[in-house]
This record gives C-alpha cells, structure tokens and sequence, in this order.
C-alpha cells in the first residue's frame, strides 16, 4: 500500500512532463524522430503525447485515495470531455490568445496585447455594424414572435385545415438561408420592381433594405417558432380552460390569464433562440444585400446592412485580417454570452410552475 | 483474476492501436525527378491547388495527358465558386498539407505567403513571358497561365449597324458620340439600353472598386509605370485625372440600364449585354464562356475603357493569379518540370488557349485563340497595347469595404463629382492607413 503512492505520483508526473515535452516540440516545430532505415524514419512526437496521457491516466487509476470512485467516473467521461475540449475549448482559447496578436491566419509575428480591441472600439465601421444590429435583433425578435404566436394561435384554434398551415408555415425554415436569401434578392429586385412599375428595388435604399432582411428573416423564422408555441399552447391542461369557460372568461382574457401565463417557459425559450439567432444572422444578409446599399454620412459612406457576423467575416477573409477578426469574434461571443443569459434569467421569474 | 488479465489484454490492444493509428511513419523519398520513367504512388503526385474553377476539367484533362506522356501523376484541385481559396489554403498550412503548386491573387496574398515560395526563375518558361511573378528582388516565383484584360467590350454588330467604328474608341469625347448616336437608333437597334453596368456595392464591388478603377491607376500608361498608384498609396491624386474618370463613369451611368446599374447582379448584368440588349459591357474577356449559354451569335471586341480627353489605345491586361510552388515541397523538380510542359509544350498551349479559352502569356506560344474575346485581347497583347493590373496590388478588401459604396452612391446620384472625388480619396486615404 506504501509503495502504491509514489509509483502512482511518479507515473502521473512522467505523463505530465512527457505531455508537456511533445506540446514543445510541436509548437516550436522540432521533429523528434527515428530512423528505421535510411528511407524511413519515425516521427515520436505523437507518440510522446499519447503515451503521456496514457501515463497520466494509469496514474490517476492507481491513485490509492477515498476519491477512487469519483476519479473513475472522470476517466470514464474522458472521451467526452477530450472531444469537448478539442473541439470547443482549445479553440476558444487559442482564439482569444490570437485575438491579441497579429495572426494572419498562417503565423503570426508579435504580441500585440489589447491593441486590437482598441482598433476594434474605434473604427466606424465595426460601431455601425454593433448598433445595426442591436436594432435589427430588437425588431427581429419582437416580429418573429408575434407573427410566430399569431400564427400558432391561428393553428390551434379551430379553423379546417390545420395541420396543413402547419406545415406551410414551417417550410420556410427548411430552405437553407443562402438559397433562400437569393430567392428572396430576385424577388426584391425583379418582381417587386414589375410588380410596382417604375420602382427601385428595395434593396437600394438603406432604410428599405433592412426591412427587407426583416421580411425575409420574420419568413423564415416564424414558422419555426411557432411550432414550439404550438406545442406550449397544446399542453395547457383542459381543465382550467374549461373552468375559465365556466366562469365566463371570454376569448381574450382566457389568452391573457390562462394561455400566456401557462406557457411562460415557452416564451422565454422562444425569446431566447430569436434573441441569439436574429443576433447572430449572417446567411440571409449575405446573399440578400451583401452589405449593400451605401449609407452616405457626411463625408463618409460606408456599407449599410452589414451586420456584426458579416462584417467579422468580412475582415478575416475581406480584408485578411484575421487577428482583428478574431477580436471581433471575442466581442461577439461577450456580448451575446451577456445578453442571453440576461434574457434567460429575467424570463425564468416570470414563469409559473405547474 | 481472469477479469483482470481480460482487461489487461483489452488495454494493451488500446493502446497498441492507438499506437499503429497516431504514431504515423513518414517517408522521405529522394527521388523526385519528373521525368523518369515508371509511374509512381500517389503520394508522389503533384498536387495543384487551381483558383479558377472553370478549368477544372481541362487542367485535369491535361494532366491525364501528362501522366501518360511523362509517367508523373498530377492531381488538381479545383477551388472557386465563392469557397475563400486563401482561407483554405491558410486550413492546409495550419494542418501541415500544403499542395506542391497553389494560387495567389497577387501583393496581399503574396504577403502571407512571401517566405513558402520557391525560386522558378531558374525554369524554361520564366524567360519567356511578361507576366511572372516576381517578387521585390526580382526573383521570379509565380507562375502565369492566363492574361485576362477588359476595358469596354462592345457588340460588334450593334456598333456597325448604328454605324460606330469601334477602332475610333479612345477617347471621352468619342463615346459620348457613340452613346448619342446609339442611343438615338435605340429602338431600331433592338437595345433597352446602351450600356450594361452594375455598380451596387454589395456583390458588384470588385466590377467598380476594382476594374473600372484600375483604369484611374494605370489607363493608358506604360506597363511597368505605377506612378499614379504609388502617388495614391501615399495619398496624393492626381486632380484632373480622377475628374476625368469620374466624369466618363457618370457617362457611363448615364447611359446604363439604370434597374442593372443600382441593384443588377453580375448575371443581369452579362444577361442584358449577352442578350442583345444593350451594346456596352464593362467586362472583359472572362465573359466569353459565358456567351454561348444565352445564345450570343454577335461578334465582339473590347475597346479602351478610354476616359480621358486625350487618346487612350491600350487595355488593362495582366496575369489574373499566379501559381507558386511550395517551399518545402518534396516534388520541386517535378514541379518545374511540369511547369515547363504546361508553357512550352504544344499540349499544353492547346490545354490553356484552346481548351480554356484563355490567352497564353508566352511568347512562344502558337496556338490562337478562338474566342471572339480572346481574339480581341490577343491583338493587343501583340501590339504591346497593354497596361498593367495595379488595382491587384492595393490593399485587401479595398473595394468591398471601402471604394465600393462610393461608386454606388455616385451611380445612384445621392453624391455628385465633387464628392464622388472627396470621398473616394478619404475612403482609400482611410483605408490605406488602417492596412498598414
């Protein structure tokens, strides 16, 4: 049992220290290698890392302690967690690390520090992009769910036909947003413009352009919505409607005592994915406007239905760089990681446990 | 205890197989010369990373050829079509799997990539052409498979029917005559319009911000003059020209389609002029392949996009994007050697002229081109009626993010010459200080 401590201690630590050795190498480029013959040779970088964990991990399973239990539940979620971190953390935080440097998406050469954010913080074009958005998020979502529980209102009650404007509604959010955004351009440019003789697109003018993202993304969205009101309005128990009936609680006020206040957690999860998506809307711009119409301002004109998605991507890829971008991504993360989780908290007091 | 020794087995195997999968043997083959004699695994292939996606099936074509004449595999990659080709390539750089060849743009991609690039100078080909790569040294490391030139290319049958002589297109003064007199037999000549030109900043930026302006930057001047790019690169402008330019691009709106103009995409754009109605297109020779979809049966040419008062008889012509070869690349004599094929051997001429439809930027090449176009360009590559593609070298994104949304505004009217000139000048000014 005495002996079992050390050895245990002294594998983790061999596993560690090996780990750490193959992260060396990898990231300043040595190649640890053997020759097997003069033609092939035997790269043990890999190797290093996995025999490393391999290590780490006898160590932790002979770790003679209390925890044992615990330390096998984690060894079991490794894999998981291993995937997670790979595919989500790590690149996290390598992009917050690249955020404050001047990656251009192949090296990069110093440590800038904060610098980025404050070229981020000043340029005109990124502040016009944030507020843009913040009033495009505003409006999306307050459309997409009133327009979304209309209609789920409309498919509950007691018109024929029901499951077929269902599906109707919903089709919308099947098409992918690229393709449906070029629909959608065709119409604004073609069919409206035919439709009222002599017109101009409404996509020329800046104000115009904007409702017509909101057009198409309220479209596009509402059915979706309305198909998780649906299933809120359709598990509001029977019971009470009919006890309001009885007590002689008209339509309107069944909607707003019973309804609304029954499926508060509907609304806040709906809030919630129109929030983030609308916040988030990159597809639909891109293939409506692009950016497109110009906004003059004073002495400046710049692009004015870019919104914060399009324009990170704009400047990784655009204008190729990707450190700034990458800053930008950063910023984009904060502020909706802030708001919805505002959002969700405010909304969870307001609803009513069953 | 028998459990024990399962799970001992079970692990050895694990780890064993995680072995075999991670540990990976690379080889490293010495011999790499193209030309010798049997053909080779695929791991020896030259691999292409190709920009322009249109050839795809002639480059692979081609390679076919060359794997049966030479025994050494080639594989191409074709990206294009709206996929980010340099994003990609920064994806294969970061994963450790570069292709042997792959395709810069010119200086901004050029910068990302300056120390992976191999020396070509040293190839058959490199002697031959005007339009290599050649970095600040001089050294030769791109190389060019095509020159692609605009200007304003025109409907050739339109213009002798209204009875214009496309020869006499040099100057500001004679196209506004020759949009007078086109757009007084309009009807007659079956045109909705005299010019096709689109100027919305969101998808056209490249067709305004890039081309029409390349003509400001280097219009008329001698190939290897970049005076007015320097001059603007440190915010100076030269005044009268820049008055002229905007000057011939409000005739240009003027005249234009004006639904194409401020809202068209590129296919409205080309549908209009491909379709017969309208005589003008701001675009050039890479239209071609597009002509026999809408049934074109037209003849064509393009002419000066000639703003000036004075006499302007040449075009913009250059090489569109340069292959480079890998630094580090296993295969560079196969590479060269490939290159040199590519340029210099009739099969290769016939794959980039005749198969492509491009024009071959050698000197020895002797296949013709047999697009109308293509035709048209070749004349003045021959002539040596060429300017350079400066506007390749400004800085990234300028004309999406920057000079785009001024000429749409201008073509729109929401800003006159006056601002057109301001604008512009704070836009690039703006822009080129952040870049740096």
């Amino acid at each position: 049992m005495k002996t079992k401590k050390p050895m245990a201690i002294g594998l983790l630590i061999l596993g560690i220290v090996s780990i750490l050795l193959a992260l060396y190498l990898d990231v300043t480029n040595l190649q640890l290698s053997y020759n097997l013959t003069a033609k092939t040779s035997f790269s043990i970088n890999g190797m290093l890392l996995i025999i490393g964990a391999l290590l780490v991990i006898v160590g932790m399973y002979t770790f003679p302690t209390r925890k044992h239990k615990k330390i096998i539940n984690i060894l079991f979620l490794f894999p998981l967690l291993f995937s997670f971190a790979v595919t989500v953390l790590v690149p996290f935080g390598f992009g917050i690390f690249y955020s404050m440097t001047d990656w251009n998406g192949i090296d990069f050469n110093k440590f800038v520090g904060i610098a980025n954010y404050v070229t981020m913080f000043k340029s005109a074009d990124y502040l016009y992009s944030l507020l843009i958005t913040v009033i495009f998020t505003v409006v999306n979502m307050i459309l997409v769910n009133f327009a979304a529980f209309a209609l789920a209102l409309l498919c509950t009650s007691k018109v024929k036909g029901k499951s077929f404007y269902q599906a109707a509604y919903f089709l919308p959010n099947l098409i992918g947003g690229i393709v449906l955004g070029y629909v959608w351009q065709f119409i604004f440019n073609k069919v409206f413009t035919t439709v009222i003789a002599g017109s101009d697109s409404m996509l020329t003018d800046p104000n115009l352009a904007m409702v017509a993202i909101l057009i198409v993304s309220t479209w596009q969205y509402a059915g979706y919505i309305m198909m998780i009101y649906l299933t809120g309005l359709t598990s509001v128990p029977k019971d009470v409607l009919e006890a309001a009936n009885v007590d002689g609680a008209n339509s309107w006020t069944t909607l707003l005592k019973i309804k609304v206040p029954m499926i508060a957690n509907t609304f806040t999860i709906c809030i919630f994915l129109t929030l983030v998506n609308s916040f988030k809307q990159f597809d639909l711009n891109l293939a409506i406007t692009n950016g497109a119409p110009a906004r003059v301002l004073g002495e400046k004109i710049i692009q004015s239905t870019e919104f914060l998605a399009l324009n990170i991507y704009n400047t990784a890829i655009g204008k190729n760089q990707y450190a700034l971008g990458q800053t930008k991504a950063v910023v984009f993360f904060v502020i909706l990681a802030a708001v919805s989780l505002t959002q969700v908290s405010i909304s969870k007091k307001r609803e009513v446990e069953m | 205890m028998k459990k024990k020794i399962v799970s001992v087995l079970l692990a050895t195997a694990m780890v064993a197989s995680l072995l075999v999968g991670c540990g990976g043997i690379s080889s490293n083959k010495s011999d790499s010369s193209g030309s010798t004699g049997d053909a080779k695994a695929s791991g020896d292939a030259i691999r292409i990373v190709n920009g322009k996606i249109e050839i795809d099936k002639q480059l692979k074509a081609f390679a076919k050829d060359y794997e049966e004449r030479t025994g050494q595999a080639v594989s191409i990659e074709s990206l294009g079509g709206g996929v980010d080709i340099q994003g990609t390539l920064k994806g294969y750089k970061a994963a450790d799997n570069m292709p042997d060849l792959f395709v810069i743009g010119g200086d901004g991609d050029f910068a990302n990539w300056g120390d992976y690039v191999a020396d070509l100078g040293d190839c058959e080909w490199a002697s031959q052409t005007d339009f290599a790569y050649k970095d600040e040294s001089g050294t030769v490391v791109g190389f060019p498979y095509a020159v692609e030139g605009y200007g304003i290319t025109y409907n050739a049958d339109v213009l002798k029917e209204a009875g214009v002589d496309p020869a006499s297109l040099t100057s500001y003064d004679a196209y506004k005559t020759a949009f007078e007199t086109i757009e007084a037999k309009k009807d007659e000549l079956g045109l909705t319009a005299v010019c096709s030109v689109a100027a919305e900043s969101g998808q056209m930026y490249w067709s305004t911000g890039n081309h029409l302006f390349g003509y400001y930057l280097t219009g008329g001047l001698e190939r290897d003059d970049t005076s007015v790019f320097d001059d603007m690169m440190n915010g100076k402008y030269d005044e009268d020209r820049l008055g002229e330019f905007a000057d011939f691009f409000s005739l240009l709106c003027q005249y234009s389609d004006k639904q194409t103009l401020i809202s068209g995409t590129y296919d409205d754009q080309l549908a209009l002029f491909a379709q017969g109605k309208s005589a003008f297109i701001t675009e050039g020779n890479w239209i071609d392949p597009s002509l026999p979809d809408y049934d074109a049966t037209f003849d064509c040419g393009i002419a000066p996009l000639a703003f000036t008062k004075s006499e302007m008889t040449s075009i913009l012509a250059d090489s569109p994007s340069w292959w480079c070869a890998y630094k580090d690349s296993k295969n560079l004599d196969a590479v060269k050697a490939f290159l040199d094929d590519l340029a210099t051997s009739e099969e290769g001429q016939k794959c980039l002229v005749t198969d492509c439809g491009m024009i071959s930027p050698y000197t020895t090449c002797t296949v013709e081109p047999e697009t109308p176009l293509a035709r048209s360009l070749k004349t003045y590559v021959d002539d040596g009626k060429t300017s350079s593609w400066e506007w390749s070298n400004m800085p990234e994104g300028i004309a999406q993010k920057a000079t785009g949304v001024v000429f749409e505004s201008y073509a729109k009217g929401d800003i006159d010459k006056a601002g057109f000139i301001s604008t512009l000048e704070t836009a690039i000014n703006d822009y080129t200080a952040q870049a740096q």
